[in-house]
């Protein structure tokens, strides 16, 4: 044992004595448990983060354990995981899982898509105009600050009991985020790069779509796919509040649940909400990743595309309406070739 | 008011003039009245004040006035000296155009003849910090200001790859991203996308600051070569006293609070590496003067 010398450090040898020493072990493990911001074995991390799992169904196995009068907590209050995940078929065939997630899906990513087409922009262009930031700054301080839960029975009556209540009320309780959140990104770009830009003779259109914008989106799409996340909580609670018959999705499983009470069922759509809120954010960090290779590393296929196609539009531009600044730049550059004569 | 025919004029003035070491020192810098040559940037009383009737206001340079001269098929390498904090920044962001800096609040800032309004490409500005666009590739950041222009992709590839192995980096190189390169390669990307638009006039803030002593000595050299080539007027702000003499034909040495140009100063032309000029015993002299006389400024303060 005394042949491990990374493991060594000089003030330690004399606890190399007796390795099995219950002095000697315990500390040694704290210290390599905890480690200062130290980096984790990605399956450690998986393995400690089951273990926290784990210690919760134990945890619920225990308070719903025995036959039903002996338990901590009655049958009524909470059901026992075995009972639980007996009822899983039913809610998957009878209650049409899928097709409700689905729903649900969809009207997020509606909402939540025209959120980002309204918001990006307008924030771009806060971002870039402080005049223009401050004239929106009354709406996104509202927007921001309202208790959003609170605008329900408003959307009701501007946009009916449908589908479109509900993706407006998602729209409404996010673009907000969006216009500050993209404002902000867009802000934080430092000066020393529009200087650069302006030295290099950029026109402020070009500064904006050429510099600001694409040093920007990384940040953009981060702040929007947490977003996404918030505007996936907010789903649910446009579905719990809801006018008569079936209105779809998971939220109005969770309340017909209640209603008829199925414990069991609002228990497992508890589980599934966020497990398919985790699917979607590594999804998402996957298209960021590909699409910022810049920030993330690795190939960037999605962003190699936005090139290519970049590339296309330049290509058909210049083909379909040769603008006037082509045709003077080609003789400069000739003079330009000058250096390799 | 002689100068040798493509030198840098050792011009003979009104004003007190000797000699140290490699130098010719001026007790003020010039005016317009008094060089032969067309004349590329002028400062006359350029005063710049921030915060002008607020609590507390800062006047970064006072009254600066000095000329450069358009010396014909070269141009001038000219650096400015001084202690931190005396504006000189301010002078190359006048020169540009960039916003705090500019507009001045009183005085002119002329290039060429005309006020400066705003920045162009025909004053082209290489950083301290480094300032490559994350998202563009070594290519695409060289080529951006011809993109700007509407130089169709193939046109400026090739000219941007013609300048990328000019500036001494490799053809693997140009579809790297700046976050991939050190800080010597970035600040050469820096430089090519500067030169790569021919700016008549060329601005350096501190570009090789942050550099280690021995990458700074080849970015000296690579710089004096492609000075050559290019034949713009080169404005150089640089905190080293060596490199300011020996990249230098001339040099502005300021004072501070506020900045002012304390003196004009002459020097050889860096016609030889680096490593040989800073042996010699007139080099050093003139370092010397310099670093005394800039450290009694700061003393002074």
């Amino acid at each position: 044992m005394e042949q491990k010398p990374p493991n060594q450090t000089l003030g330690r040898t004399g606890l190399t004595g007796s390795p099995e020493g219950i002095g000697g072990t315990a500390p040694r493990f704290a210290r390599r448990f905890f480690v200062l911001r130290g980096d984790v074995p990605r399956w450690q991390a998986v393995l400690v983060g089951a273990l926290c799992i784990a210690i919760c169904f134990g945890f619920w196995w225990i308070v719903t354990a025995g036959q039903p009068e002996n338990r901590f907590l009655g049958p009524t209050v909470l059901p026992s995981p075995s009972e639980t995940f007996a009822t899983f078929p039913t809610l998957w065939f009878d209650r049409a899982l899928t097709r409700n997630t689905l729903v649900t899906l969809k009207r997020v990513a509606l909402g939540f898509a025209l959120a980002a087409v309204v918001g990006v922009p307008i924030g771009v262009i806060c971002g870039c105009f402080r005049r223009v930031a401050a004239f929106f700054a009354p709406l996104t301080i509202v927007g921001r600050n309202i208790p959003v839960a609170a605008l329900i029975p408003l959307t009701f009556s501007l946009f009916g009991i449908g589908e479109i209540q509900k993706i407006m009320f998602i729209f409404i309780a996010c673009v907000a985020f969006v216009i500050s959140d993209t404002a902000g990104a867009i802000a934080d770009i430092g000066t020393q790069y529009l200087d650069t830009a302006l030295t290099l003779g950029a026109r402020p259109r070009q500064i904006i779509l050429k510099v600001l914008v694409p040093l920007a989106l990384p940040s953009v799409f981060n702040s929007l796919r947490v977003l996404f996340g918030l505007a996936f909580g907010y789903i649910m609670l446009a579905e719990l509040v809801k006018f008569g018959g079936e209105a779809g999705g998971l939220g109005d499983i969770i309340i017909t649940s209640q209603r008829r009470g199925q414990r069991e069922h609002i228990l497992l759509v508890l589980m599934i909400i966020p497990m398919v809120a985790l699917a979607l954010d590594r999804l998402l960090f996957t298209l960021q990743r590909s699409l910022f290779p810049h920030r993330y590393g690795g190939a960037g296929l999605l962003w190699r595309l936005v090139c290519a196609g970049l590339h296309a539009w330049e290509s058909l531009k210049l083909l379909f309406w040769r603008h006037g600044a082509a045709a003077p730049v080609a003789v400069n550059s000739g003079d330009a070739s000058r250096p390799s004569a | 008011m002689t100068s040798a025919a493509g030198q840098p004029a050792l011009t003979t003035t009104d004003s007190a003039t000797r000699l140290v070491g490699m130098s010719q020192v001026l007790e003020r810098p010039r005016t317009s009245a008094e060089v032969a040559l067309p004349i590329v940037v002028e400062f006359r009383k350029v005063t710049k004040t921030y915060g002008l009737g607020g609590p507390n206001p800062y006047t970064a340079i006072k009254d600066v006035t000095f000329v450069v001269e358009d010396v014909p098929n070269k141009g001038e390498f000219v650096c400015v000296l001084g202690p931190s904090g005396c504006g000189k920044s301010t002078i190359l962001r006048l020169i540009a155009g960039l916003a705090p800096q500019h507009p001045p609040t009183s005085g002119a800032v002329l290039v060429q003849g005309a006020p400066v309004a705003a920045p162009g490409a025909d004053r082209g500005m290489v950083f301290q910090d480094y300032t490559s666009f994350d998202h563009r590739t070594v290519l695409d950041n060289v080529t951006f200001g011809l993109e700007c222009q509407g130089v169709p992709r193939r046109q400026r590839h090739d000219l941007g790859r013609w300048w990328i192995r000019r500036v001494g980096l490799r053809e693997a190189d140009e579809s790297k991203y700046p976050h991939q390169l050190s800080g010597g390669m970035r600040q050469r990307v820096a430089i090519a996308r500067t030169l790569i638009l021919r700016p008549r006039i060329i601005l350096m803030d501190e570009p090789f600051g942050a550099l280690d002593p021995q990458t700074r000595m080849h970015m000296q050299d690579l710089l004096i070569a492609l000075w050559r080539e290019v034949q713009a007027t080169v404005f150089f702000v640089t905190h080293s006293i060596e490199e300011a003499v020996f990249l230098g034909d001339r040099a502005y040495v300021m004072s501070n609070s506020p900045g002012t140009i304390l003196r004009e100063m002459v020097i050889e032309p860096a016609d030889r590496p680096a490593k040989e000029m800073r042996r010699e015993a007139r080099f050093q002299e003139t370092v010397g003067y310099l670093r005394d006389l800039i450290s009694e400024l700061e003393e002074g303060q």
